[in-house]
């Protein structure tokens, strides 16, 4: 006989409302199935009443922690509709400000799942070590979490000599601190004792189900959108995604440690070889009527996806996003079958959730 | 307009050209709903080695479209969320929360259509 009992939407794990009902044998789950709805805020209606330049702010608000890749994939989406080419300087700068918001996401997730499973004083080391790059982004952008350094057409903002050698000096400082941190993630007893064989997603699994980000990598599938043709500026940068192959809390762990290694030299270079130049363009008209785009970026958690349709007015005909939870929850719900209530956390916590994203 | 974007006449059409992409190793991305006349555009996207494919279908008034969960399961949170949103209803879906997947009874009904 099962009994099920509800997981959320309130848990000490979960920084936002969702609730997965877990249908139990004894301590052994068999089943869950989500539910939603705690912080729907239709957006995708919401914008009917803005413009394409207002549209952005509300896309970049979907989410505080990966919302610099949010209105980033919304511009080149707009930019798509309205065949505008931004500066080359612009495309470094974004890529600069993403890396930055993903170590800071990678972080700040790496101090949430060390609190999960219990290791608080891990948890605060790593949001310690945070707190150096929200400083930069409020030292280059004004703001700490929504930075609006993105526009259709380029940035709203530039970085100065003093602001590289800062950011630089800033990583070169982090680079030891993570690997410290890695130390512990990766070669502790205790952490392995309790993140390795634990809820398992096979490589066929994760690509069937549509999983995403470090879920997908971690399971050995080798699929990050800074590869693609489209972000062509990522191989200019020497970028290598990062691929675990055993499907575990562990590899997904490791998937986002090593890639803190990949955004630190990511940014190293961009800076190296970021060019002198304007950081936009000015942007006049409307996207036509019946223009359409599909516009794809690696946010933290994974693919993130925009489709855009103009209809010839300021205003947009249709937005649509699919965030990387939104895709990584059926995946979540193949981890479940099989493990014990006590674990349920850590695995969930593993495909470092995100609901605001989810429901936007 | 999209690239390797495919129009779909019948939803056996679409069933069938879905699990023959799915056999040649593409990943479902998401689905798109628009409003279209007095129907509804379903844009399906799919992705193989970061290319993209859509297959454009239009759900008449009243139709039930069929649902890709049999063959997708990860497809079942979207057609939900069109259910909710767009007033569709999908046919044959893997967990149905019949348009209470993000909206409670009292919530604005099929906000997007």
């Amino acid at each position: 006989m099962t009994t099920v009992i509800p997981f959320g939407p309130q848990h000490p794990v979960l920084p936002e409302p969702v609730q997965l009902k877990l249908e139990l044998d004894n301590d052994v789950v068999v089943g869950a199935l989500p539910s939603l709805g705690y912080v729907h805020r239709g957006l995708e209606k919401f914008i009917d009443t803005k413009d394409y330049n207002q549209t952005l702010y509300i896309c970049e608000r979907i989410c505080g922690i990966c919302s610099a890749i949010h209105s980033i994939t919304y511009a080149r989406g707009v930019e798509q509709l309205m065949n505008v080419e931004i500066p080359e300087r612009a495309e470094y700068l974004r890529v600069i400000w993403s890396e930055l918001a993903r170590v800071q996401s990678h972080l700040l997730w790496l101090g949430l799942f060390a609190d999960g499973f219990g290791f608080e004083s891990l948890f605060m080391e790593c949001w310690k070590y945070r707190e150096a790059v929200m400083d930069i982004m409020e030292m280059t952008t004004g703001n700490r979490v929504i930075t609006s350094m993105c526009k259709v057409g380029g940035t709203t903002k530039d970085l100065s000599k003093e602001h590289i050698d800062i950011i630089l000096k800033a990583i070169d400082n982090l680079e030891p601190q993570v690997e410290n941190l890695e130390k512990v993630f990766v070669n502790n007893y205790t952490v392995k004792k309790r993140l390795v064989g634990l809820g398992v997603l096979s490589k066929q699994l994760a690509y069937d189900v549509g999983a995403v980000g470090p879920t997908l990598r971690g399971s050995g599938v080798h699929s990050d959108i800074r590869e693609s043709p489209s972000w062509s500026i990522y191989k200019d940068l020497n970028f290598k995604a990062v691929i675990e192959n055993d499907g575990d809390c562990y590899a997904r762990t490791k998937v986002r440690i090593y890639e803190l290694y990949e955004c630190f030299k990511l940014i190293r270079n961009a800076i190296s070889k970021l060019p002198a130049g304007e950081i936009s363009i000015p942007v006049k008209g409307s996207p036509a009527a019946g223009a359409e785009a599909i516009s794809r970026a690696e946010q933290p958690r994974g693919e993130v996806v925009y489709y855009v349709k103009g209809n010839g007015t300021k205003n947009l005909e249709r937005l649509k996003i699919r965030t990387p939870t939104f895709a990584n929850i059926p995946a979540l719900l193949q981890m479940l079958p099989g493990i014990k209530l006590a674990d349920v956390p850590v695995v969930v916590l593993t495909v470092d959730p995100c609901i605001s994203c989810t429901e936007r | 307009m999209l690239e390797n974007n495919v129009e779909i006449k019948s939803s056996s059409e679409l069933l069938k050209i879905v699990q023959e992409l799915k056999n040649d190793g593409y990943r479902y991305a998401t689905m798109i709903c628009l409003k279209a006349n007095d129907g509804h555009e379903l844009i399906y996207v799919l992705d193989k080695n970061y290319v993209l494919k859509t297959l454009r279908y239009f759900v008449k008034p009243s139709e039930k479209p069929k649902s890709m969960s049999g063959i997708y399961l990860c497809a079942l949170l979207i057609e939900n969320e069109y259910q909710d949103l767009f007033g569709l209803t999908f046919e044959g879906l893997a967990i149905d929360f019949k348009g209470h997947l993000y909206l409670t009874p009292n919530s604005p009904k099929t906000p997007l259509a």
